[in-house]
Order: structure tokens, then sequence, then C-alpha cells
């Protein structure tokens, strides 16, 4: 009944209540989005690698996919004896350079690109949207290179390595296939896909790739069948789905520590706020607790009585924080949308309800502690000396 | 003979303001028999809601010895003494002390909720110890839709409500005007008539002409 006097005192205090609500949810929002912000990068990428249904990646020793422009030369020999791995079901090879893309008439339109090669149907990397997967002799363009060079599947360009001019370099004219979407592309970035024979003969990369694919059988674990690779070929680096996760969280550490400090100063301005709130109301009312103390009602009942009402502020507070946290997440995520470096498919912030039930939990628990201190002080108090005080 | 409801042997209670040490009772005695209506009279700082605390196991004495219904409050904890309270003693406040936002039912139904009374059973129970205060009609009313004379007799219901074995009232009439406060009186002998043991500490010396005795505490000593 204490609880339910301090509750329906909420109404009697709107500004102060409508405030110090405010306040809880734009810090609960703020905690929660930095948890989402932490997390997000590392499990979207996750996701987005294992979308792609290869569970390994093969590279040259010490860097990752599209890391760096080493290749591995020798691939033929190393395919070899990668497929002959137990587990072992398919190997994608892709070799990554960059060209210049142009149209094959005199309006003198071209563009730079990354073009990959790759196997016949293997989609690995992109997506297809229009068309058909390039076959010898053919490109499929993403869609910024077909509206770049107004060019159709059908159309034929041309294509040679970048930074080769006039007569000198390999060069060779090519039919565009279709349109697909990139899936590891950053965004601003050109990508075209074409056979690997042909993008290593443009390239001058004969039986040279950037990193290879490889999908494992069922009932075979990734980290045992890199194991059975590396004993095999220690000139590559094998590399699992969590490795790369991993690698990319150790290089995203600077937005997780970001996070974890915006976090934690936005869990502390909640706590303080609701302790602040608390103690104010407790303060006014030492006259009342006394009383009450006095009539006998006993400590807990009466802490926990002065505590319901930060528990309600949290909790109000907080489910409109949650929600604020992910409209906020919505128009953050816009804006880091464009950050360099990062495919478009990765998302900063990832809505999940681990995120926001952490996010509230946390909140609801320091708020309460932050409201009990107040609420255990006044009724620590001598009860005979608070109500000589209280007397006119 | 009467059974002693509460017994207070050479109290006195020091307390300390600052540096100095004030002491506002000297060796008090006082006994309280069952159905007793007592006034307890003297100027401000005397010692009367001393007194009261001391006999209601709100405070705990320097040195001397309360016995309430035959136990001796020095041996118990602040909760055992809490429970007591609870169970045995109704409090009256001056200024009321009731939650502003509960209804008069509701304040009524606090101490019973805390002595873990059945919900209907302390709903039925407050109901008519409000019908006894002749606020029947107030029941769903909140302090400030109440007079001052009514709010105290909510609290008056609201230290009935337990049935204790005694009532303490600290200047019960000190916020109420003249008529009010004879109303309050008449209460308090309406409810010493049906068995309530009362001690009042006040002011007002025609609330303390109406009890059934009176001691006067000046300078922290009882004058009979």
């Amino acid at each position: 009944m204490l609880a339910l006097n301090s509750i329906r005192e909420f109404r009697t205090r709107p500004l102060r209540t409508l405030l110090t609500l405010a306040g809880v949810a734009v810090t609960t929002a703020m905690l929660a989005d930095m948890l989402m912000l932490g997390r997000g990068i590392t499990r979207s990428f996750g996701e987005l690698l294992e979308s792609r249904g290869y569970e390994l990646r093969l590279t040259p020793k010490g860097t990752l996919p599209f890391d760096t422009e080493a290749t591995v030369p020798g691939f033929a020999t190393l395919r070899d004896s990668v497929e002959s791995v137990a587990g072992v079901e398919r190997v994608a090879p892709v070799l990554a350079a960059s060209v210049t893309v142009e149209t094959s008439d005199d309006s003198g339109r071209s563009v730079e690109a990354l073009a990959l090669g790759m196997d016949s149907g293997d989609q690995g990397l992109y997506r297809l949207t229009e068309g058909e997967t390039p076959r010898p002799g053919e490109v499929l363009t993403d869609a910024d290179v077909r509206g770049s060079l107004g060019v159709e599947p059908g159309s034929a360009v041309r294509l040679r390595p970048a930074g080769a001019t006039g007569a000198w370099g390999r060069r060779t004219t090519a039919r565009v296939s279709g349109t697909g979407e990139f899936v590891f592309a950053s965004r601003g970035d050109l990508q075209v896909v074409m056979r690997l024979d042909d993008l290593q003969a443009l390239s001058s990369q004969e039986d040279r790739v950037s990193f290879a694919m490889i999908r494992i059988g069922e009932g075979f674990e990734p980290d045992s069948v890199r194991a059975a690779i590396l004993a095999r070929n220690d000139r590559v680096e094998i590399v699992t789905l969590a490795g790369i996760s991993e690698r990319l969280d150790a290089r995203l550490s600077y937005f997780r520590q970001t996070a974890l400090i915006l976090a934690t100063v936005s869990l502390v301005v909640a706590t303080l706020l609701v302790g602040t709130l608390t103690a104010v109301s407790v303060s006014e009312r030492l006259g009342l607790i006394a009383a009450l103390r006095a009539v006998g009602l006993s400590r807990r009942r009466i802490v926990g009585g002065l505590a319901a009402e930060s528990v309600v502020l949290c909790s109000i507070g907080g489910a409109i924080g949650v929600a604020l946290s992910v409209v906020v997440a919505g128009y953050l995520e816009s804006i880091l949308s464009d950050f360099p470096g990062l495919p478009v498919a990765v998302r900063f912030f990832v809505v999940s309800a681990d995120s926001l039930v952490t996010a509230f939990a946390l909140l609801l628990v320091s708020g309460t502690v932050a409201g009990l201190i107040p609420a255990l002080n006044a009724t620590r108090l001598e009860v005979a000396s608070m109500l000589h005080k209280e007397a006119p | 003979m009467s059974e002693i409801v509460v017994a207070a042997r050479d109290l006195t209670r020091d307390y300390r303001t600052g540096r100095s040490r004030v002491r506002a009772l000297r060796g008090v005695s006082i006994a309280v028999p069952d159905g007793d209506f007592l006034a307890v009279t003297g100027p401000s700082g005397s010692g009367k809601s001393t007194l009261l605390h001391l006999l209601g196991g709100v405070d705990t004495p320097t040195s001397g010895e309360v016995v309430f219904l035959g136990r001796d409050l020095a041996g118990m904890s602040v909760e055992e003494r809490a429970a007591l309270r609870l169970e045995q003693v109704g409090l009256v406040f001056q200024r009321f002390h009731l939650l502003p936002m509960l209804t008069a039912l509701e304040n009524v139904e606090l101490p019973l909720a805390a002595a873990r009374v059945p919900r209907k059973l302390r709903r039925a129970r407050a109901a008519a110890v409000l019908e006894r205060v002749a606020l029947a009609d107030r029941l769903h009313h909140r302090p400030g839709e109440l007079s001052g004379g009514q709010c105290q007799r909510v609290a008056i219901a609201r230290a009935l409500a337990n049935e204790p074995a005694l009532v303490l009232a600290d200047e019960p009439t000190g916020e109420l005007d003249r008529a009010t406060s004879r109303q309050v009186l008449a209460l308090f002998q309406s409810l010493n008539a049906d068995g309530t043991t009362l001690v009042v500490a006040t002011h007002d010396l025609e609330l303390a002409a109406g009890a059934k005795r009176m001691i006067e505490v000046v300078d922290g000593r009882t004058i009979p």
C-alpha cells in the first residue's frame, strides 16, 4: 500500500515525473544502442559470411579475403591437394583485380571497378539479380557499373587492367551477361565478375588466386578440416568463419571500447538520475517515514514501498527507452552505412532481443539499487529523533 | 485490580545536541492500567513526547526500564519493538501523517496489511473502525479531501485498526480548532468508555481535563 501511495504520488508531481521518465528513457536508449553497436558489426558480418555457404577461407599467409593484393601462386596443384582432404566438398577460388571497364562504342565512358574472377555458377560473393552468370568471354556487372556505362545484358564492354593505357597491357572484349548484387562490396565500390580463367589471363596472373572459399561436407567440423588442410599446405592461411569474425572484431575494438564507455556513462547517468529523484522524494517524506516506523511498519516494508517508486520509473522509462533505441538505431545506421571499407550488407546496429533485454535489465537493476540506498538510509535514522524534528 | 498495560520505572533520556548533552527526562516512573485515560501535560520541551515515545517503544531510555504487558522493552530489538507497536500500540500524531494518495479506508488498512491480515478481513475491519469514528461516509476520500478533524479521526482509526492494548496520542488537537478538538476529546472519551486505554500528551487543558487522570511533566520530571 505504501508502494501504491508512492506510485500515485507521481501524478502530484507531473513535471518532475515526466522529466525523470524522459531522462531514464534517453539513457536507456543510449545504453541499448551502444550494446547493439558493440555487438552489431561482428554479428551481422558473421551472419553474412554464414549465408554464403562456405565454412573456410584459404588466403595467402597472414591475410584475410580482400585484405591485400597478395595472391596464392600455383593454385591448380594446391587445389588438388585441398580437394583431397576428407570433408572438403567444394573449393571456389576467387581472383580479385582492379580493371577498367569501358563501353565498346565510341562514347568514351569508362569506370574503374574491382573484378572478381570465379568459377562458373559460383555465387559465393554476389547474388544474381538479372540475366545469367558469366560464361567464358562474359562479364556480370553491378547496377552502378551498368548505370555508369549505360549498358544492358547483351551489350559488349572492353576490359583492361587498371592503369594500363594505350596499347600497353592486355585487354579483352566481353559481353554483359547480367547484373548482380555484390554482398561484400562497400558503398561506392564498383564491381564486376567474370570467369576465373578470363580474369587470370587479363591481369597476367595465370594460376594465381586471391583466396578460395571452401565448403565442408555434412558431419565434418571446420576446425578439424582446417587442421588437415594446413597439415598438407603450410604456405597458405586457412581461416574459419569464426576466425574471420574474431579478426574483424579485433580490428573494430575501437568501436566496442567507445560503445562500452558510452554505455557505462549512460548507465551511471540513469542511476544518478533515479537515485537523486528517490533521495529528494525520501527527504520530503522523512516525517511520514518516521511516523510509519513508529506505527510499527517494518523497515523492509517501508524500503520496499519507497523502492517501488524507482522500480516503476525505471520500468516505464526503460520500456520507452527500448522503443526509442530501435528508432535511434535505424537513424544512426543510415548515417554509418556509408562507413568506408565495410560491406554494405554489414550493419552497425543489429536490433536484437538480447541487447534490448540486457539494457532494460541493467537499467532496472541499477535504478532499483539507486532507489534502495536513500530508502535504506531513511529507515536507519532514529525514529524518535525524526519525530522530534517534525514537531512544530 | 486492573492489569498494568505499561509501566515505566526511573526513566531518564539524554539527547546529544552538538557537543552538549540534554536530559529530556529525569527519573520518571509511571504505570498505566488497562482502561486508563491519562493526560500528560506540560510546556513545550518539558519531555511529554519523549515520555510517550519511551512508553510505546519508539525510543529507548538512557536508563530505567519500560515493561509493556509484562515484557521488558530493553531486551527487544528494533524490529521486535516495531512488531510490538504494530500489534499492541496505536499512535496518533499532531500532524496526522496519513499517506496523501491513499483513501481513508486504505490508510486504515495499512497497519492491518502490515500485520498480514487477509485483504477481505482488513477491508471490513478498516471500514468498521472508520464507522466507529463517524467517517463511514468518507471511506474513499483522500486526506486532501478531508478537513483537519476528519484527518485526525482517520489517524485515530488507523491507531485502532489492530485493536491495540494502548493508544498513545501526541498533541492530537495541536492542529485543530476548538470545536474540532472537542469532537476529538468526545471520541477519546467514547473509545475509553468502550475499554480503550489512552495516554494523551497535550497542551490543551480542556482535553486534559476530559481525561480520567492527569500528570504534568516539567523539566523532565513528573508532577502528579
